[in-house]
């Protein structure tokens, strides 16, 4: 028995697996054939579920609408079209914004002594000791009209008898983005910190050697070898993102609705299940139609495995 | 070759597995957005009157054991103890309307775990009520919601003979439409939908809903996180009644509210007062008991009646059909409603309050609670404020042109 199993590869992998597979079975392919099945269904007077076949869901996600303003019998709607827009493009602005922000960072860690690294990686990471939704909270205290920043701006305008009108922050798409990027910096700076780090420094040597400056060595050594790093990074952000809804609720005022927030509100307020799973079903498959693309193009990041 | 293709799959599936945990989250983790919310109403326990306290505590028999909760508060005894074999309760609860007082001592003096969790609309609870996976003792459903709740069978009949608080309540709230002869619900607390605003922030003061719309309010304005509340206001400013089935009229009130969103800072159901104080919101809906507290905190606060008729509501008690604890149930209702524990509501959520005697142990032995309670025309409202006010009712199968207006409305910006 040990023997054999010492010799077939196949069941070591699969025994390896059980444990998840049986994880994934239970809590990931269950509810998504029970999420595919509610969202053919339609909603009953009260907000349960009425087991049909219908694409009536799906239609009024993609712009169909039967209640027109202009009389005629159908048109097209774009309310649900734009949050799907809205929410892509916050995806989009956090995932380049913070790349923007991480890469140096990372590059700087990376390139510092070993027993700094430590302890920079150390700082990274100690915020997400914290509750997710209270780092989020404490953006609130800073964004306010009368919070810390504009105390400081204020403060700052005073010292030269600037005058100085607070600036409306918290309750806005651009505090929504803010606290976005906070919340989702260390999941970029990992990854390509994982992939600087492993660049031999020999080939920075050679490459100053064969008569590189600095600038040509970043963009044909580091950059093209941490790019790895940076395609991981971009899935744990983008995909996150674009399914997110605290982030939006607490410091968008429950008004900038996301994709998110429009599922959770299906499932909460509005009481339509069968909307909101047609809704997370849409947003699952557009996530990976675009991750599909990207990965085509940029392969997957090897530095996903080892974040 | 084949290992290659293995790897994508897996990391497919756990790039799947994170995209489900972002929006599967939602149900999970929507409460944990309010718990941060429910932060002060702590801190305005440990700031009680100290005066209050010393009066309460020289009442129980000498033989009962007494205890203290971690603020200092000396828990009553019970009057009558009942008896109590469940070892847990669970209760489910609106944001910022239990004080942690009346936890700590319901725990202490029955020896039960409670297993608190809050929600922040009336439709959320009424959700996760009716999915039928959950297990929750006691509920605290509006008005509009009992009816629904009544029809759909998810509340049980109270069996009065064990509720000895009832003869404490004030007959105004007893006996309403949405529960007549309160078979199902006790009245917890209630208020007006009125307007607040800060007079030192604002020129012109509003007088009605529809002065809301004045585009000098535009971007000032916050409102409550709530369908029926926010959607009835409009409908009145229209002339039509907060409870119309009509869809032409709803859609008259989709056109109209489209106008005043743009306007609005933010929706907050929790904690709306914080954006008032703050400075982020100069005025807008808020709860009845969130308004006193923002007027008593900054006297610019005004509190204004408006022409149309202010919204009126009321929460109540209510036990759900598939109640696991039921003793533990009703002791809760009749320990905390016992007057020297509902006068607790004064001082952290002062409402409309139904409890006649925790209206009358505040008069003897919190009077610095008790006269601006009773002297405010928030927490008091003139009488003709009460009659002209339209209550929210169940709309039965209109709900859903009520639930995808405010979809939609919310989502248009």
């Amino acid at each position: 028995m040990l023997q054999k199993l010492r010799e077939n590869q196949n069941i070591q992998g699969l025994i390896l697996i059980l444990p998840t597979l049986l994880f994934m079975v239970g809590l990931l392919i269950i509810p998504l054939i029970l999420t595919t099945v509610v969202s053919f269904g339609r909603r009953s007077a009260d907000g349960g579920v009425i087991y049909t076949f219908t694409l009536d869901n799906y239609a009024r996600l993609f712009g169909y609408s039967t209640t027109c303003t202009n009389g005629a019998a159908s048109c097209f709607d774009p309310l649900y079209v734009d949050i799907t827009v809205r929410s892509f493009w916050l995806a989009l602005e956090t995932t380049v914004l913070v790349i923007l922000l991480a890469y140096p960072l990372a590059y700087f860690i990376a390139r510092s002594t070993p027993k700094r690294r430590t302890t920079f990686l150390f700082m990274v990471l100690v915020p997400l000791w914290t509750n997710f939704v209270i780092r989020v909270y404490a953006w609130m205290m800073i964004l306010r009209t009368q919070g810390v920043l504009n105390g400081l701006l204020g403060a700052f305008a005073g010292l030269f008898h600037i005058p100085f009108t607070p600036f409306d922050m918290l309750y806005t798409p651009g505090a929504v983005l803010v606290g976005m990027v906070y919340e989702f910096l260390p999941f970029m700076i990992l990854p390509i910190y994982t992939s600087l780090e492993k660049i031999d420094n020999s080939l920075y040597e050679a490459a100053a050697d064969l008569g590189a400056n600095p600038l040509r060595t970043i963009f044909r050594v580091t950059l093209p070898l941490s790019m790895p790093g940076v395609v991981a990074g971009t899935i744990l952000v983008f995909i996150p993102v674009m399914g997110t809804f605290i982030v939006s609720d607490i410091l968008g005022g429950q008004k900038v609705m996301l994709v998110g927030n429009l599922i959770q509100r299906q499932f909460l307020d509005a009481r339509d299940p069968t909307f909101g799973s047609a809704a997370s079903l849409i947003l699952m498959v557009m996530t990976l139609i675009v991750t599909y693309f990207y990965t085509r193009k940029f392969g997957f990041g090897e530095e996903i495995i080892a974040v | 070759m084949k290992q290659p293709l293995f790897w994508k799959l897996l990391i497919t599936v756990v790039i799947l597995s994170s995209l489900l945990a972002s929006c599967g989250g939602a149900p999970t983790a929507a409460p944990a957005v309010q718990n941060p919310t429910t932060a002060p109403a702590a801190v305005e326990a440990t700031t009680a009157p100290a005066a209050v306290e010393a009066t309460t505590a020289p009442t129980s028999a000498p033989a009962v054991e007494q205890f203290t909760t971690s603020s200092g508060f000396v828990c009553p005894q019970p009057n009558p103890r009942m008896d109590v074999t469940s070892k847990e309760f669970n209760l489910f609860v609106w944001t910022e309307y239990i004080p942690t007082e009346w936890k700590e001592c319901f725990e202490k003096v029955y020896g039960i775990t409670i297993n608190h969790d809050e929600y922040s609309s009336n439709e959320e609870m009424y959700a996760k009520i009716s999915s039928g996976s959950t297990s929750y003792d006691l509920i605290q459903p509006t008005d509009y919601i009992v009816s629904l709740m009544i029809r759909k069978g998810l509340l049980q009949k109270l069996d009065n003979s064990k509720l000895t608080i009832l003869k404490n309540m004030d007959p105004k709230y007893m006996n309403q439409p949405f529960d007549p002869g309160n078979i199902y619900t006790i009245p917890y607390e209630g208020g007006l939908d009125a307007i607040i605003y800060n007079s030192e922030k604002v020129k012109t003061p509003p007088t009605s809903y529809a002065d809301l719309w004045n585009p000098e309010y535009a971007g000032k304005i916050v409102l409550l996180d709530d369908s029926r509340v926010v959607i009835g206001m409009t409908l009145l400013t229209l002339g039509f009644d907060v409870n119309t089935k009509d869809s032409a009229q709803l859609d008259q009130a989709k056109a109209k509210l489209a106008k005043l969103i743009p306007g609005v800072k933010l929706f907050d159901s929790n904690s709306p007062k914080t954006a008032l104080i703050a400075g982020d919101a100069d005025l807008g809906i808020v709860w009845t008991g969130e308004a006193y507290t923002a007027q008593q905190e900054n006297p610019a606060f005004k509190f204004v009646y408006p022409t149309e008729g202010a919204v009126i509501w009321q929460d109540n008690y209510a036990i759900p059909a598939n109640a696991p604890h039921l003793d533990a149930a009703y002791a809760w209702i009749n320990y905390t409603m016992q007057g020297d524990l509902f006068y607790l509501m004064l001082r952290d959520f002062p409402y409309l309050n139904p409890d006649l005697a925790a209206l009358d142990y505040a008069k003897a032995n919190a009077p610095d609670l008790y006269n601006p309670f009773n002297e405010s025309p928030i927490t008091n409202p003139p009488a003709e404020a009460v009659s002209a006010a339209h209550r929210i009712d169940d709309v039965g199968d209109a709900t859903t042109l009520y639930d995808k207006l405010w979809t939609e409305i919310k989502g248009s910006n």
